[in-house]
């Protein structure tokens, strides 16, 4: 009985678009409360399937509403329902005094409720038709609520972008559904699920093993909506919408991809190779989407790359095979995205009155790229920066389990976090302190809760997203290379970054400061200052492709 | 060679290059009661004619039809009359159906050029609405009409993403069934249709911006002009129009499982 309270969560928001839409008139801006309310309850409902979920209360995983739709209410559509209707809750009370002044402020919540209820609907999605309806759902209604200011035409300029790459990328999950229904005989993802677990080599496709096949067609899906490198450039161009959808879109729907490759674990447990490539991908737009970022003087602009990248990191974390981990990032990501986009406009606006930035020591390291000498010898820093966050990871990591360092996905994490520890103590070697130490001191502190907690926090989501071990371990064995291959591009990923911060400690003390000079440094500066010309070359494509059909249309005498 | 009965079908389920004499005649009718009922009638007679041959359809026909939804899709792009964006949009979707026409039933395949034509009867309707208005029915002319006239516009995206195969109405449904059977005949149909499905969509989005997105004149705004807004009646006429579209959607759906 309480299963068919996800029935409810999905309802709910839909209730409340009709009833909005319906006393607009009677309401006015009134009207807005109803949402409110709604989402409220759906909030509360949400909270309590996931309570009933943790207490083990609820009995199975999924419920057939009609001849086809199945839903789902295992914990990982849970937890996302949890999520959304958190952030939707947020962006709801935000938008309610943030777009009081704005024309279609009833079509703006009536639009709020439909993304909320297509983004539920999509997590709990048990069939691939109920899938495919809310993922393409999802990507209309964006549009439309990036184009609430109906006058701004740069604003439905970018929408479009958004459209377009949502729609490339519903077309590999429609081929991923249809190639499975043909297997399959089904459309029920429980039904698919389990004979791919049970035969996973009973089908073959173009030459290559089913669940390879629909890997691959997932994760370009998955792709275009986290806005992972070719396919990101709607993402950071999309500023023009208002404020609460652009913390929605990132701090929610860009997640959509996370979501995707996790709800067809049991698929990529029996890829191959998909994995790595998802792991490249992955990689690559982290990069890309980071060093963009440092590039931008937008604001909005540069957390759009911040997202990039921080989706870019999701992606690699799925290609590790660490999909639980992806959804605690993805979770974590929301809302601390969620809030800068928030309050974004606020900083602004206290920015165009002051800058508040005292003109110290700190404003001149980083600022005016000043650094400050100290007292201390290169050496010693050097091997706490190397030493101490590898050390902290290492005991971190034990407590949870003693063979963690057998899988290579850990290891990859284990490094990522090292980087970030020794960059953290590297910078403020660098900047200029009364109290050095006291400074270091900190910062390992600092480093060390993060790290704790993002380990205890995400094996608690392991086990709780992927109670099976055996499912667990086959994720990890499918993400994994050949162990020489591994060794040698870890070692020198190793060499490269240690021999990089000793070299950049050296140039610090001896004075000897990088010049940024020379044709490599402007290529590349110019480069990214025009975002590698991606959009240049998209915006090209489009007009070549128009006018073609213009040509074409007029050689036909336009019949 | 093939039955001169299927050359005779490939002209009313239009076929490039028979399909301009539709396109043609189309544009031809001013009237929209003429043009609603062509985009009713001229497909059945493509099917009632396809039933009375006696020979099966060929592989090359699913390849020509698919050509010929991909040109008219891919035409689509540059239009700006409403009209002609609705016939060459029917052109692209009754060719989809020959790929039907090897394992559906005759009823289903009727079915399918009903649900088809009738968001572009609908549309057929709001080009006339923005004659009326503005004196032609070309995107870029004049714009913002969602400041305007609000209600008509509201009716317009919902009549164009019922057109361009959007998830609830029945070309969604078609569209699935389609690459369904296409996967299994020709795979590579289905990567065709695929494309055909992404242009539509990016044909449908042109063709809203450039009508619904922009500034309204004052006098537009406030109606000291001659622009009127659907009253409620006529709005509930097509929202009830597109509600019945939806739930024909689920007899679709029964064939999908």
């Amino acid at each position: 009985m309480m299963s068919k309270l996800i029935i409810l969560i999905i309802s709910l928001p839909l209730f409340s678009a009709l009833l909005t839409h319906l006393l607009t008139g009677q309401l006015g801006r009134c009207v807005a409360r109803i949402s409110v309310a709604a989402t409220v309850l759906t909030v509360f409902s949400t909270a309590i399937l996931l309570w009933l979920s943790l207490s083990g209360s609820l009995v199975g995983d999924s419920i057939a509403t009609s001849h086809w739709t199945v839903l789902f209410y295992d914990p990982l559509s849970i937890l996302m329902a949890l999520v959304i209707s958190i952030i939707s809750l947020i962006v709801h009370i935000y938008s309610l005094r943030y777009m009081a002044e704005e024309a279609g402020y009833g079509r703006f919540f009536v639009l709020l409720d439909l993304m909320t209820a297509s983004l539920i609907l999509m997590v709990a999605a048990g069939d691939l038709i109920t899938l495919l309806i809310s993922w393409h759902l999802v990507g209309v209604l964006l549009y439309f609520l990036l184009g609430q200011d109906t006058r701004n035409h740069s604003a439905y300029r970018y929408a479009f972008w958004t459209f377009i790459t949502y729609r490339i990328g519903d077309l590999p999950l429609v081929l991923a559904a249809v190639l499975l229904f043909q297997a399959f005989g089904t459309w029920s993802l429980p039904d698919i699920f389990e004979q791919i677990s049970q035969n996973p080599a009973a089908h073959e496709v173009f030459g290559l093993a089913l669940p390879e096949v629909i890997g691959i067609l997932i994760a370009l899906a998955a792709f275009a909506r986290s806005a992972q490198f070719l396919l990101h450039t709607w993402l950071p161009y999309t500023m023009e919408g208002p404020t609460p959808v652009s913390a929605l879109m990132h701090a929610g729907i860009v997640n959509a991809g996370g979501f995707l490759i996790n709800r067809f674990t049991p698929v990529f447990a029996h890829t191959s190779d998909v994995l790595q490539w998802v792991f490249i991908v992955g990689f690559i737009s982290a990069i890309i989407g980071s060093v963009l970022m440092l590039a931008q003087n937008d604001i909005k602009k540069s957390l759009g790359y911040s997202t990039m990248g921080q989706m870019g990191f999701m992606i690699m974390e799925c290609g590790i095979g660490a999909f639980s981990l992806a959804i605690y990032h993805l979770i974590v990501h929301g809302v601390f995205k969620g809030t800068l986009f928030l309050s974004a406009g606020s900083i602004i606006n206290s920015a165009r009155k002051s800058d508040g930035v005292p003109k110290d020591d700190l404003y001149k390291f980083v600022v005016e790229k000043q650094p400050a000498s100290t007292p201390k010898s290169w050496l010693l820093m050097a091997l706490i920066t190397l030493l101490v966050p590898v050390t902290i990871l290492i005991i971190s990591h034990l407590f949870i389990s003693a063979d963690y360092f057998q899988k290579q996905g850990a290891i990859i994490l284990l490094f990522f976090g090292w980087v970030t520890g020794a960059q953290l103590i590297f910078a403020t070697y660098r900047t200029y302190a009364q109290n050095l130490w006291r400074l270091i001191f900190i910062s390992v502190v600092s480093f060390t809760v993060v790290i704790i907690g993002y380990i205890f926090i995400s094996h608690a989501f392991d086990l709780y997203l992927y109670p099976d071990a055996a499912l667990r371990e086959q994720l990890y064995a499918a993400a994994s290379i050949e162990k020489i291959r591994f060794d040698i591009i870890a070692a020198i990923t190793t060499v490269i970054i240690v021999a990089s911060w000793i070299f950049a400690y050296y140039a610090e003390r001896s004075g000897k400061h990088i010049r940024y000079k020379g044709r490599t440094w402007i290529t590349f500066y110019a480069l990214i200052s025009r975002e590698f010309y991606m959009t240049d070359l998209y915006t090209r494509l489009s007009r070549t492709i128009l006018s073609t059909s213009n040509k074409l249309n007029v050689w036909l005498r336009w019949n | 060679m093939p039955d001169i009965t299927l050359l005779l079908a490939a002209l009313f389920l239009p076929l490039f290059p028979f399909s301009m004499v539709f396109n043609a005649v189309f544009d031809r009718l001013q009237h929209v009661a003429l043009r609603s009922l062509l985009l009713i009638v001229w497909p059945h007679i493509g099917l009632a004619i396809l039933q009375s041959s006696e020979s099966g359809v060929p592989t090359w026909f699913m390849t020509w039809a698919l050509a010929t939804s991909l040109l008219y899709a891919f035409r689509m792009l540059a239009l700006r009359g409403v009209g002609q964006w609705t016939s060459f949009l029917a052109t692209s979707m009754w060719a989809t159906i020959w790929l039907a026409t090897t394992d559906t039933s005759q009823e289903m395949l009727q079915f399918y050029a009903l649900a088809i034509s009738a968001p572009l009867v609908l549309l057929a309707f709001l080009s006339v609405g923005l004659e009326k208005r503005f004196g032609a029915a070309y995107t870029g002319l004049y714009g913002g009409l969602a400041q305007s006239i609000p209600r008509f516009t509201g009716v317009l995206v919902f009549v164009i993403l019922a057109a361009i195969a959007t998830p609830l109405f029945p070309g969604f449904f078609i569209m699935l069934k389609l690459i369904l059977n296409s996967s299994a005949l020709m795979p590579v149909a289905t990567f065709v249709l695929l494309g055909i499905w992404l242009l539509w969509s990016w044909a449908g989005v042109r063709l809203l911006q450039g009508l619904i997105v922009g500034t309204a004149s004052q006098s537009e705004v406030t109606g000291t002009t001659a622009l009127k807004d659907f009253n409620l009646i006529t709005s509930w006429s097509y929202a009830i129009g597109l509600i019945a579209l939806v739930f024909s959607s689920l007899y679709l759906t029964g064939g999908l499982s």
